[in-house]
């Protein structure tokens, strides 16, 4: 599954990094998580509760960060496994200002395994995408703070 | 957790308590030991499992033991007594509406169910009707002819009638 | 094939629902038909605590005829309103899309209330919903609100239903007599969900089209109104080449769903050619043609 996307923030890049690479706003604004954890330099577990709606499971996941050129960009490697299957991937994000503000482009793919791979094919695309709409709204929120 | 039932299968009273993940498939073919309830697909498509509930075919893959409480189910079993066939049956048997077999409890009591709203159905009408069960052999063709007769057989009247061991019969 | 464990209460009345719906939150889910809800949690897409049985509530229950507008109580199944002699002469766009829901054993089962509440993004109703301009009812803690169609389905798998709410009734002000209509479908050949659905509701006056409303569903995470191909086709014939040049802006301002039922062109190409030919059944229904 591939997937891309992109958001607009009325913040200056550097802010925008560091937002996105604070483990404590990404606690507060990763939709459902429950707990994240550093367990190495770069590596994040988290124990996340996601979906939409009805459709919804807890996952343990893995994230690193890799590749870091600040503020331009960086990569994330993400592991996750639940009830109805696991998922693995590889996202990129991009920084670009644009006068006061940062566009950051994302774009990702990922597989996926189990009853997920099996029946999920309908589901999880517009599920994926409302889920980092929401991720990235929360971040939004905080750029003020 | 138990979540205590009781209903009629065909035409017994039964009672018991179940888990309240239990499916109906389940309890008909586990506890009661009513196989002719197939569990094909598991994700109500495949029909396989349909049964009759207060009448009207339902996939009992998809309903929880304790959503039936109160209910009167049909399964394959109860359509006609022991030794011998529905119309509905004799027709399937007749026109050979049967391949491997997997599907056919779920054709015939949709079937049943068909008939009882549409006396004399058209190939549209039948198809429609029988949509929501897959047959994978496939054997629509002659699934559609025994629904015709088994539409003719009842226009006549036909009741269950004892199997016939046609093998039997003939070394005679 | 299980789902996982759960706890499961019977509800007797709405007021019980609503109380269990209150006390156990997020961690509840409400069963009616179950025939959206039960395959996920077979899945283990779903893993709710606790199942609140909704299904024998007769508040919930039945079809009237109120004069000014029909209620559809939330618990009626898809066969009922497909069955139903009044919905088919007065609402016959609703009860035309209830008979294509799936198959003969899902419609026994499913019930509308549990369709619309669930809004899966291929589900046949929401067409239909958005074209008659129906409203939801909605019972919660707080009282009873009307959500208009058009404010109802948000995003995907996701409605204006607060958490704490239940969906008690469609309502909806039937069409003027004579009115043309129309349900064009690609089903899955599998599952019988729509890859596009688009509903049309035409009303002729002298052989113009005085109101035309059309609701599409299945090709993008959410159904939407066509007002575009509306606003071109109001005050017009609806001749061939009118409806032609105006289903093409069907699509408009719409990110289609691409996946392996069908890449986002093929979508785009369908729903441009079901919504041509739906405005033009309708068309001949209202002029009496067909």
């Amino acid at each position: 599954m591939e997937l891309s996307g992109e958001h607009r923030f009325s913040a200056p890049r550097e802010r925008v990094w560091s937002l996105l690479l604070d483990p404590t706003i990404l606690q507060q604004c990763l939709p459902g998580a429950e707990e994240l954890v550093e367990v190495g330099p770069e590596e994040y577990e988290a124990r996340m509760k996601i979906g939409v709606a009805a459709i919804r499971g807890t996952y343990q996941g893995k994230v690193k960060i890799q590749d870091k050129d600040e503020p331009n960009s960086y990569r994330m490697a993400v592991e996750g496994k639940g009830p109805a299957g696991q998922i693995s991937g590889d996202a990129l994000m991009r920084l670009e200002a644009d006068g006061d503000s940062t566009i950051v482009h994302w774009s990702g793919k990922a597989n996926v395994r189990g009853t997920l791979a099996r029946v999920g094919g309908r589901v999880m695309q517009p599920a994926a995408k409302m889920i980092v709409g929401q991720f990235f709204n929360c971040l939004e929120g905080k750029t003020n703070g | 957790m138990r979540v205590p039932i009781a209903l009629h299968v065909n035409g017994v009273e039964r009672q018991a308590e179940v888990e309240p993940r239990t499916l109906l498939v389940q309890y008909l073919r586990e506890d009661l030991a009513l196989t002719g309830a197939h569990i094909g697909c598991e994700t109500s498509q495949c029909g396989a499992c349909t049964v009759l509930m207060d009448g009207q075919p339902v996939k009992s893959c998809t309903i929880l033991a304790a959503q039936a409480d109160g209910a009167s189910i049909t399964t394959i079993e109860g359509l006609a007594p022991i030794g011998t066939l529905h119309p509905v049956q004799q027709a399937f048997w007749d026109e050979h509406g049967v391949q491997c077999g997997f599907c056919t409890p779920g054709m015939v009591l949709s079937t049943v169910a068909l008939l009882a709203g549409a006396a004399d159905p058209s190939d549209e009408t039948i198809r429609h009707g029988l949509e929501g069960n897959i047959c994978r052999c496939t054997g629509y063709h002659n699934i559609v002819l025994s629904v015709k007769a088994a539409a003719r057989a009842a226009a006549a009247g036909a009741e269950a009638q004892p199997v016939v061991d046609r093998n039997a019969a003939l070394a005679r | 094939m299980n789902p996982s464990t759960f706890a499961y209460e019977r509800a007797e009345t709405l007021d019980d629902a609503i109380a269990l719906l209150a006390e156990h939150g997020d961690s509840a889910k409400l069963l009616a038909g179950g025939h959206s809800l039960l395959p996920i949690m077979k899945l283990r897409l779903a893993e709710p605590e606790l199942l609140i049985d909704i299904g024998r509530i007769s508040e919930l229950q039945g079809i009237r005829d109120d004069g000014a507008e029909i209620a559809i109580g939330a618990l009626t199944t898809h066969q009922a309103i497909a069955d139903d002699p009044m919905l088919r002469e007065r609402v016959p766009l609703l009860a035309d899309t209830a008979s294509r829901v799936g198959d003969r054993q899902v419609r026994n089962r499913g019930t509308i209330g549990g369709a619309l509440a669930h809004a899966d993004a291929a589900a046949d109703y929401p067409a239909a919903i958005l074209a008659l301009e129906a409203s939801i009812v909605a019972k919660g803690p707080q009282g009873e609100r009307r959500i208009p169609a058009g404010e109802f389905f948000l995003d995907f798998l996701t409605t204006a239903l607060q958490p704490d709410e239940i969906l008690t009734e469609v309502r909806i002000a039937a069409p003027p007599q004579g009115h043309g209509w129309s349900y064009q479908k690609l089903a899955n050949q599998a599952s019988g969900y729509a890859l596009v659905g688009v509903g049309v509701l035409v009303v002729l006056d002298n052989g113009v089209c005085s109101d035309i409303r059309i609701g599409i569903t299945g090709a993008a995470p959410v159904a939407w109104r066509a007002r575009a191909v509306e606003s071109a086709l109001r005050g017009r014939t609806l001749d061939a080449n009118a409806v032609n040049s105006a289903a093409a802006a069907a699509i408009d301002g719409v990110e289609l769903l691409d996946d392996l039922h069908g890449s986002a062109e093929y979508r785009r190409r369908v729903t441009q050619g079901l919504t041509r030919r739906a405005i033009l059944q309708a068309a001949e229904r209202a002029a009496g043609t067909q």
